[in-house]
């Protein structure tokens, strides 16, 4: 500003020229900041996909790609013998428990605070939300180990070995001694994790929604249920799958909280009440007394989990590409 | 405005300057009132509808003709804050009867819209989604259906060949008759415009007023509108309102040519709102 005034002040009112050619100056200025701070991200984004495999290095070379359905993980054994198969098993499987119970909870929670909710009640329970995304995840983690988990394994497992003992795959899936740590703990902590995620965008998608096209929708006879299902859904449906998809993000790269519940068991159990591990997990809990070979393992199981969230994040693309040809765009 | 009996004797009903005899009362408004929390916003209106008449409501902005027109469907239920009290039966019906069930309701009064409201959807499921609410009938007869709405609405001869595409890659003024062609989809029995033309450029919106003036031949209508010269070639009845009251109510013929109260004459002459 000061700039401009000397330079107006020094040519006279009618000499524009040169005032111009100083916001000239500024306007270059500008578009090299942003531009160097754009190129940054991939500066970044490139060094720790180098990083990784050149850390990664020794143990590709060492195992190929027999690393991915190994389920052994002996780093100590000689010559260690490592495989990711547990983790990416129990990432996943986490992963995916969580969603299942996550997404409709979230999305529930979002209809009834946009759609249903008297207004008294929208504020109470819209601050709950965030405070829960504002919760360190070593808390859920203590949480999970002090209060989830004897439930789980003295009360809910009891009772689901009960209902399913006996049925071919879902027998399988409860059955097993009852522990503390388990997949199932890490799930259910991870859900609840994720859960602000998903509302939180949900709602302000939802908001966007135009009032009129809602009432077009009542207008000839929907029932809430139908307007949110036909009408609301879709036309926000790429906020939400993008909500879903963050929420997954953090989901599969979780580490605190899933590291103090899991039980860092590498091997593959059909229950989800036995303990397992993930990717993150296995690192956070090895990579401080790692060398060698084993270190290079660990990242190269980070590199796998790197991986893993890019397809899920072009699956995700995918899914809305087919969705938008489905819908007629 | 004197030309305005000129624009007024163009229109096939109201050929002649004769207004058509007096309809059976498909809607009755006894002593209405109606409330945005503390803001008294329809004082004591009374009116009736005629079955298988166009009633026009018209008005400078604020008067409380769009407010007339959300409680004929209850759309006011929507939002907290807002009540209606007094009488307003559609047949036998008691609309602002607390127990009554709102989606059937909005089966029997369908609305169209200021803005088009395309639901994010096929040009085809946009219709059929309204019939599936009520209706589980084949996939030909639902063909049938659509075809028969969107002739309905005017629109199948543009559309026919692309019933797969989004509701929302039509133009503006085909959007409308959508939604029109929706709305008449569900078989309703009283059509409500809330200002449909207003977004729409004039050829879209000459084609529209055809399509209400065909469309009064099955369905009750009320419209309402900024556009007086819109009323007096769509409507039979013209009701002109000010400040949340009905001020005069009568043939549309009457009120553009000897309005019987002083603010309708100004008002229709442009000398305010």
């Amino acid at each position: 500003m000061a700039v401009e005034s000397n330079v107006i002040d020094a040519a006279g009112p009618y000499d524009r020229a040169k005032a111009l050619s100083a916001f000239k100056l500024g306007d270059v200025t500008f578009y090299w900041i942003t531009r160097l701070s754009a190129i940054s991200v991939l500066l970044i984004l490139g060094g720790i996909i180098i990083s990784l495999i050149v850390g990664a290095f020794p143990a590709m070379k060492e195992y190929g790609f027999s690393f991915l359905w190994t389920q052994r993980w002996a780093p100590s054994a000689d010559p260690p013998v490592l495989g990711a198969l547990g983790p990416i098993y129990g990432t996943l499987v986490t992963s995916f428990i969580a969603m299942l119970i996550a997404i409709p909870v979230g999305l529930g929670i979002a209809i009834f605070l946009t759609e249903l909710c008297p207004q008294w009640l929208r504020r109470p329970i819209g601050m709950a939300i965030e405070l829960l995304a504002g919760i360190p995840s070593i808390i859920y983690g203590m949480w999970g180990f002090f209060v989830l988990g004897p439930f789980l394994a003295n009360t809910f497992q009891p009772f689901m070995i009960k209902i399913f003992d006996g049925v071919p795959v879902l027998g399988a899936i409860f059955a097993g001694p009852p522990s503390y740590l388990s997949l199932f703990n890490a799930a259910l902590i991870l859900a609840i994790m994720v859960l602000p995620f998903i509302t939180s965008i949900s709602v302000d998608v939802f908001k966007t929604v135009p009032p009129v096209l809602k009432e077009a929708a009542y207008g000839v006879g929907c029932t809430t249920w139908e307007v949110v299902r036909s009408v609301v859904i879709p036309y926000t449906r790429v906020g939400v799958i993008g909500g879903i998809m963050l929420a997954l993000g953090r989901a599969l790269g979780e580490t605190m909280a899933v590291t103090f519940i899991i039980g860092n068991s590498f091997r593959i159990s059909s229950s989800i009440f036995a303990p397992g591990t993930t990717i993150s997990a296995a690192i956070a809990s090895e990579f401080a007394e790692s060398d060698g070979l084993h270190q290079s393992g660990l990242i190269l199981l980070g590199l796998l989990l790197f991986v893993l969230t890019f397809f899920v994040l072009a699956g995700a693309r995918l899914m809305l590409m087919r969705l938008d040809k489905k819908a007629g765009k | 405005m004197t030309d305005m009996s000129v624009s007024v004797s163009s229109n096939a009903h109201l050929a002649a300057q004769q207004p058509l005899p007096e309809a059976p009362a498909k809607v009755t408004v006894r002593n209405l009132n109606f409330y945005y929390g503390e803001h008294h916003a329809l004082k004591n209106i009374n009116l009736t509808l005629g079955a298988n008449r166009v009633t026009a409501f018209i008005g400078p902005s604020g008067c409380g003709k769009s407010t007339l027109l959300r409680i004929f469907n209850r759309m006011y239920d929507l939002y907290p804050g807002q009540r209606a009290t007094g009488q307003l039966m559609l047949d036998q019906t008691n609309v602002l009867d607390p127990r009554l069930d709102l989606n059937l309701l909005r089966a029997r009064v369908g609305m169209v819209f200021q803005k088009p409201t395309p639901f994010p959807m096929t040009i085809y499921e946009n219709i059929a989604f309204g019939i599936r609410l009520y209706e589980k009938i084949s996939k030909s007869e639902m063909d049938g259906r659509v075809e028969k709405a969107l002739r309905g609405g005017a629109l199948w001869n543009e559309v026919k060949d692309k019933l797969n595409a989004s509701g929302l890659s039509l133009s503006g003024g085909q959007q409308q008759r959508l939604c029109i062609a929706r709305t008449v989809a569900v078989r309703p029995e009283v059509i409500l415009f809330d200002e449909p033309c207003s977004a729409l450029d004039p050829i879209s919106t000459a084609k529209v007023e055809e399509l209400i003036q065909e469309l009064s031949e099955d369905y009750t209508i009320a419209i309402v509108t900024h556009n007086m010269q819109q009323a007096a070639r769509v409507s039979d009845k013209t009701a002109f309102m000010y400040l949340g009251e009905l001020i005069e109510f009568d043939d549309t013929s009457k009120i553009f040519t000897s309005p019987s109260d002083r603010r309708t004459q100004d008002y229709i002459t442009g000398r305010f709102g």
